[in-house]
Order: structure tokens, then sequence, then C-alpha cells
């Protein structure tokens, strides 16, 4: 891992959260989230009731196998599924209450998504890319997505086309986009797998940024390193969480 | 700068030049066939009429026993066909060759006769105003000696007449000679007995003539020639079911075509519309974006189609019935609900896949 890692490591101010602090900063509350597929040999439980919180401007990791349930948690916390049982909660809203009209609109204002594949539009230039999150928002502000894309060092290739942007471009890129509707949750899955060690430091750096902005980052990973950035780790195994230390330090809320 | 879901469309579909363009070939195809066939299918009737017209008379009108018919038959018959119908007189005897061989002679109008069987194969039409010219059927001048010089005889009464040229149908006026009413009756003293009717258009319309026609000559016989009146309606009528059948066959099969090319465009591109969703795109905007472009290229195909479907049709009509078709206006609403039909059912299954994209799983490639 670069220098630049480390020092996001170290500039992470640490304050202990008591437990009724953590419950009325929660962004978001799981409580016994179950996720049941019907599969053909009987049913399939991707996620086992799995109950933690993460506090406002917390960053988390979230770890685990293949199969152990990650995209299934992913799906869930980034609305793009519901649970089949228990509640979850994203700024104070259970996710099952809403329509599927009303999640749209929910995830588009609560939800920043990073990927490992970045998933830019290949015939939409860096800044439409990002212009392409504020139109499913609301409106697009050209000067807004420009400035978004300044703050990720991208200022001067704006007009580039994804295919001429390098690996760690296209994930700043991604982060503009994730970033341009200032959502209150950056859900980054595997956010430098993609990427060599010089763009994986830029990167991390970029969430160390963020993160010391008061950005509240869940991140799902394979790479113990960037684990190691976040503030606590959520191990998932069988659809199982098995470990969240909820008394681990967060950074100083900043939101 | 904005960015829109039209400028989005454009890029899209610039961007997958070759999935597009082979979208809008199939519908161009769709619209283009089906313009063509409802373009020739507008014009189909007047067409054919136009073609059984040169397969002869369609009614015939006859003396009661086969007599003579009354001297202004003819012109009473023209007034009630209609303008519009062909009409021709024809006297009949057996006379006598100089290889003394019988023969049927007929009298007739040669200009009359030519219109009204177009069909005949005739190497040179006697010219209006020759009184001697005669027409020999193909079997008539093996029974004279002289097709310059034929010489007949009825009751005594020879007459020499000039052959013009010969006649060849098939049928049984290949052993006649005709030669001008005019002639005939001074000749023989025999008037019209059978005149000869071809009336334009279709059955309804020829049993309206005939219906005219026992109205103004009453006691004369007047008969439709069954066969060719019931035939012409039954190839009008199959050739209209087999356009339709065209057309629906044709559409199915560009159906298909365009079925494939947009499951394949959802298919291809369901990670950008994952990506659409997960940024907060609805269902209802993330169709509107995928209907928009299928409406897109079905539009551009009935205007390729429309243009392309007129030259065929202009191409076809050209061909087959030596007139030209030109585009008719008024097919275009007809292909164009036929394509926007094609693309909308050939999108329901893409549409399908769409609305049970699992972006999550998409999203991490899997």
């Amino acid at each position: 891992m670069a220098d630049g890692v480390e020092k996001v490591v170290a500039e992470v101010v640490e304050q202990a959260v008591p437990e009724q602090t953590r419950a009325e900063c929660a962004v978001i509350a799981l409580d016994g989230v179950t996720r049941e597929y019907a599969g053909h040999g009987g049913v399939v439980r991707a996620l086992d009731a799995a109950t933690f919180s993460i506090v406002a401007g917390e960053w988390v990791a979230i770890t685990g196998p293949s199969g152990s349930g990650k995209s299934t948690l992913v799906n869930l916390l980034g609305c793009l599924d519901r649970p089949t049982g228990g509640s979850l909660k994203i700024d104070g809203v259970d996710t099952a209450s809403l329509a599927a009209k009303e999640l749209d609109r929910f995830r588009a204002d609560k939800i920043g998504f990073i990927f490992q594949q970045f998933h830019l539009i290949p015939y939409l230039s860096a800044l439409e890319n990002v212009m392409l999150a504020q139109y499913f928002h609301s409106m697009t502000d050209e000067a807004e997505a420009r400035a978004a894309l300044e703050k990720v060092g991208l200022g001067k290739r704006v007009s580039h086309l994804p295919s001429e942007l390098s690996g760690g471009e296209q994930q700043r890129v991604c982060i503009a986009r994730a970033l341009i509707n200032n959502p209150p949750i950056l859900l980054a899955d595997e956010p430098t797998g993609n990427l060599d060690a010089a763009n994986q430091a830029i990167v991390a750096n970029l969430l160390g940024d963020l993160h010391r902005n008061g950005h509240t980052i869940v991140m799902v990973t394979h790479d113990p390193e960037m684990a190691g950035l976040a503030q606590r780790k959520i191990a998932l195994s069988h659809g199982k969480v098995f470990c969240h230390p909820t008394g681990a330090p967060v950074v100083k809320l900043r939101r | 700068m904005k960015l829109t879901m039209w400028s989005m469309l454009r890029r899209s579909i610039a961007h997958r030049r070759a999935r597009s363009l082979s979208a809008l070939v199939a519908l161009t195809v769709s619209a283009g066939v089906a313009t063509a066939l409802l373009t020739l299918y507008a014009d189909l009737d007047a067409k054919l009429h136009h073609e059984f017209r040169n397969f002869g008379a369609n009614v015939v009108v006859t003396g009661a026993t086969g007599a003579s018919l009354p001297l202004d038959s003819v012109a009473r018959v023209q007034a009630a066909a209609g303008a519009d119908a062909t009409v021709a007189g024809f006297g009949y005897a057996v006379a006598t060759t100089d290889r003394g061989t019988e023969v049927v002679v007929a009298g007739t109008d040669f200009s009359a006769i030519k219109r009204l069987d177009s069909w005949w194969s005739v190497d040179a039409w006697p010219v209006a105003g020759e009184a001697d010219a005669a027409l020999l059927g193909q079997r008539a001048a093996n029974f004279v000696a002289d097709e310059h010089a034929v010489k007949l005889v009825y009751a005594g009464k020879t007459v020499t007449l000039h052959g013009v040229g010969r006649l060849r149908t098939g049928g049984d006026e290949d052993s006649r000679i005709y030669m001008p009413m005019a002639a005939f009756t001074a000749w023989t003293g025999a008037r019209v007995s059978v005149v000869e009717v071809q009336v334009p258009g279709g059955a309804a319309k020829v049993e309206a003539a005939i219906a005219r026609l026992k109205t103004a000559l009453p006691g004369l016989q007047v008969a439709p020639v069954r066969q060719l009146v019931e035939g012409e309606s039954r190839i009008v009528d199959r050739t209209h079911a087999l356009m339709y059948a065209a057309v629906l066959l044709i559409a199915l099969t560009v159906g298909v075509s365009v079925l494939a090319t947009l499951s394949a465009s959802v298919l291809e591109r369901r990670r950008d519309f994952a990506l659409m969703k997960a940024l907060g795109g609805s269902q209802r905007q993330l169709m509107g974006l995928f209907l928009l472009e299928a409406l897109v290229l079905s539009l551009g195909g009935v205007a390729a189609g429309y243009v392309v479907g007129s030259g065929l049709a202009w191409a076809i009509s050209e061909g087959n019935f030596g007139t030209a078709t030109l585009p008719r206006v008024g097919v275009l609403p007809l292909v164009l609900l036929l394509n926007l039909l094609v693309a909308v059912l050939a999108a329901i299954l893409p549409v399908r896949v769409l609305r049970g994209l699992q972006p999550a799983a998409l999203l991490k490639g899997e």
C-alpha cells in the first residue's frame, strides 16, 4: 500500500461513540435483516438476520468471501432490493415502507455508488457521465458537474470519453458522479479492485478526504489493506454478520 | 450543455451504429414491403381489370333465337353498356373458298375488335376504310389458294378479298375469315347477329351493365361470359388475400428480426440500464429511453421504407402491368401503424428483460 494510504489512516480522528449516540446518529440501521430467494432447490437465505448500524460520517468496510452475502447486502443498502424480513432504515426511513417509485427517488437522494468496474456510459463524456446522476436525481447543472470533476483532479479531462481515460481516472469520474447529488451515504463496491497500486493510492486518498469531510462510506472490499483504512469492519460469512465491533472508533461527525 | 433523453439517445444510436443500422434496415424492409404492397393493392383492382380487358368480351348479346339483331343494335348496346365499354358486332355466314372448302366468314368492325380482343395475335391489322380487306385465321388461310386474292362464294355470290394479315388465337377464330361488316352485309345480306361487349370493372359492374342491357334491349339475350367474369372476380379476391398474407408474413418475419435486434440491444446494454437504475432512474425513465429508441428507429424505418416501397411499387407496376403506380400518401398511416405494431410487439420481450434487471448483480459483473 502506498504512503498516501497510510497517511489517510493516520489522519483519522478517533473518538469513541457511546451506544446511545450511535443509535441517534445511525444513517443505516439493520435489525434482523433477512433476504431470501426462491431457488430451484428451495429457499436460499442470502442474508440471515443481519443486525448492525452505521453512524453518519463513519467509514465501514464490509468483508467476506464470495457467496457470503456481500452483494445481497450492497443490494439492500443501495435500495436496489428490499429485505424479506427484519427492518432496514436508511436516514431514519424504513425502506420496506417505500413503493418502487419512491425507492428510486430515495436511492437517488441518499446513495452515491462507486463501482469496481466504474460503469461509465461509454458514449458519454466524463462530464456527461457525472451529469447523468444529476439527470436521474433532479436537473443537470454543468457548472456543478465540472466542479465535481475538478474536485477529483479531472478538471482538464471533462470532455474525454471513458475509453480515453485511464482506470484511475475512470474511477475518479465514478467518485465525482457518486458525489454530485451530495448523498449522505457513499456505497463503494471494491473501489480499487480494478486499479494498479498508484491509482489505488489516489482513490484511497480521495476516499480519505471524503471521510474527513464527513461523508459516510460503506465499502465492500476483498483487499485487507483497503479494509484497514476503514474505522471498522463488518465481516460476512454464509449470509451471517459475525463480527461488527460497534464500539470501534469513528471520526468526529462533521455533517 | 444539457444532458437530455434526446441527446443520450442520439449518442447511444451513434455509438452502436451497426446494431442501430441493423434494426433500421429491418424496419425499413418492413415499411418498404408494406408500402409497396399497399400501394399496389390500392391500384390492384384497376390494374387487374385492365389486364382482364385484354381477354376479350365479358358480355354477349344475341338474338332470341339466333336471328339477326336490329340494325342499330351495336349503337344501342354501346349506349346501355356505357361509354367506357368496348363493343363489337359480328355477323356470321358459311362460304366456300376457291379450294372448295367451307369456311366461316365473319363480318365485323376491325377497329372495335382490335380494342376488344387485344390478346389476339395478328401480324397485320386491316386499315379502316379498306372495304375488301380480310383477316385470315391461321387454319382458314390453308383453305384458300391465294391470300392476296381470297375468293369466296356465298349463295352463288362471289366476293374477292385482300388478305392483309393472319390471326392466331388457338381457338375457333383461327378457322375464320374476318371482313368489314359493310362489305359482309352487302355480299351476304346478313346483319349483326352477335354483339360482344367488354365492360370494365369487377363482377358487380358487369352485373349492373347486364341489367341495363336487358332493360334497353328487351327480347334479346344478354349473358355474361361466366368463366371470365367469375374467374376475374376470383383472381382479384385471391390476389387481395395473397397480398394481405404477404404483408402479414413479411411483418412477422421482420418482427422476429427486430425482436432479435432489440433484445440484443437491451442485453448488450443491460449494465448501462442497471447503472441508470442504480443512479435513481425509474422504471418509467428507462422504459422511456428504450422505447423512444425503438420509436425513433421505427419512424426512420417508415420514412426510408415509404420511399423505397413507393419506388418498388412503381417498378413492379411498370414491369408487370406496363403502367407506373404513383406513390400514395394514403398508405403512410397504415405503414406507420404496421411498423409501430411490429416495433411494439418486438419490444415486449426486451422490455421484460429490462424490468427484470438486477442492478447489483449486473454491476458486480455477475
